[in-house]
This record gives structure tokens, sequence and C-alpha cells, in this order.
């Protein structure tokens, strides 16, 4: 059936310390993914604001300084507002003078989940596009 | 407006029926009789759901007797995968822009000699 989960590998040249702060801090990650109010503080909620109007709550579930960050990400489905719930799991493995990014993006458990994920995106869709393009 | 060509697999599941439907059709095939005693709608309502779910390809209809039995079917469903692989693709060229930016800073702190 379907595959419920992402996973992603990457490479940087940077020590952890400067993967960790785009991560981490609100100036930075807004540079590639997005504006939001993140703090590094187990508990602590925070939201990316969406261009779209669509913005995705999350809650922070784990830190581990420069080795490891876990946050819930939720949307409400655009179709029933029935919010659901995904995992973003960062790990930061030192390697070769630079860092291992691990990204796991998963909790796309039902097709409720997949569904309502798509629903918000779907607002997003030309947006996404023009960025892939500008890449 | 409802044209099988241009069903939407996501329009399709966007319906919590419908998508209560297929849920209990991933348990075990059922008639269309059985599955339209677990919803409080119109057995009409309940066939128009049914005929959009084959539409697109989640559900096959197969006449058993008098009855309708409906199935899973992988086609709807792999174009839910084909959107799980968008979202993966979100993240790459997330990831790639970070990329960019932090060996655009390293460049620039070489050449100020740090």
């Amino acid at each position: 059936m379907l595959h419920k989960e992402i996973k992603q590998n990457w490479f940087f040249k940077q020590a952890p310390k400067i993967v960790w702060d785009y991560l981490t801090k609100p100036e930075l990650i807004e540079q590639w993914l997005g504006k939001s109010d993140f703090k590094p503080v187990v508990g602590h909620k925070f939201s990316f604001i969406s261009s779209c109007g669509n913005d995705s709550i999350c809650e922070v579930l784990e830190v581990k300084p420069f080795t490891k960050l876990v946050y819930s990400w939720q949307k409400n489905s655009a179709t029933d507002g029935k919010p659901f719930t995904s995992k973003i799991m960062w790990t930061l493995i030192a390697k070769d003078n630079g860092t291992e990014l691990q990204l796991v993006h998963n909790g796309f458990i039902t097709i409720e989940d997949v569904t309502a994920h798509e629903a918000g995106w779907n607002h997003c869709h030309k947006q996404f596009e023009e960025l892939l393009k500008t890449n | 407006m409802m044209q099988s060509q241009t069903l939407d697999a996501f329009q399709v599941v966007a319906d919590p029926s419908r998508r209560a439907m297929l849920h209990m059709l991933s348990k075990e095939s059922l008639s269309i009789n059985s599955l339209a005693e677990n919803f409080e709608m119109s057995r009409p309502a309940v066939s128009k759901h049914i005929k959009i779910l084959s539409m697109a390809g989640f559900i096959t209809i197969e006449d058993v007797g008098r009855e309708r039995h409906c199935t899973l079917k992988q086609d709807g469903f792999n174009e839910l995968q084909k959107w799980i692989d968008y979202y993966d693709t979100f993240w790459h060229s997330k990831l790639s822009k970070l990329q960019s930016i932090l060996n655009n800073k390293t460049k620039k702190q070489k050449k100020h000699g740090k």
C-alpha cells in the first residue's frame, strides 16, 4: 500500500552546530523553510506562517542540541476543518568534517492524514511550482 | 461537472463519508447494501458515493448474485502516493536551498579570511 514515510539524507560541509542553527533560529529557518516563531524548547507551540493562509501548527517534542530535533506538524483539513498531525524528525550526525542531516517526515497513518495534508498544499501548489522553478 | 477522466483522487477522498467507506472496505469487501447500513444517508446517496469511488479507481464493483460487491482497487491509492512523492520533492527543494545558503556562507567567510 502507501509509503507512509518520507526519509531524506543530506550532507553539509558545515559542522553540526551551524546546521543546527539553521534548524532552530527563526531568522535562519526563514531563509530556507519559512517564517515561524520556533524556539528549541520541548512543549513550545509555534507555527509556520504560510503565504497561502494555511499555517502549520507545530509543537516541539524533542530537543537534543546539535543532534536531534522533533516537532509535530499539524494542519487543518481545508475540507472538514478536522486537524491532523504528522511528525518531522531531524537528526544530525558529525561526519567527514561536516554534517549528515537526516529528515524523517511521517505520521501519515491514515488516508485522512494524507488527504488533509494534500488539501492544504493544494492552495500552495502554484507557489510551490514557482519555487521549484527558481531553485 | 463530474467527468471520469478529471476526477481528482484527493477530491474523491476529501469527503469524510467516502473516506469512511474506504476504511470499511480496507477490512473486507462489502455489498453496497451492507455498506449503506453504516451510514445515515439515503441509499441513492450511498450509491452516488460508490460510483465516484469506482470512477476514481479506488474500488471495483462486481455483481455477485443479486448483490453488488465493492472491493478496494490500487489505482486510486497510487494517485495518493504521487502526492506523498510530491511532498518528498518539497523537502528536497527546501533542503537544497539550505545547502546552497550554507555553501555561499562558507565561501564568503573564506573570502574574508575566516
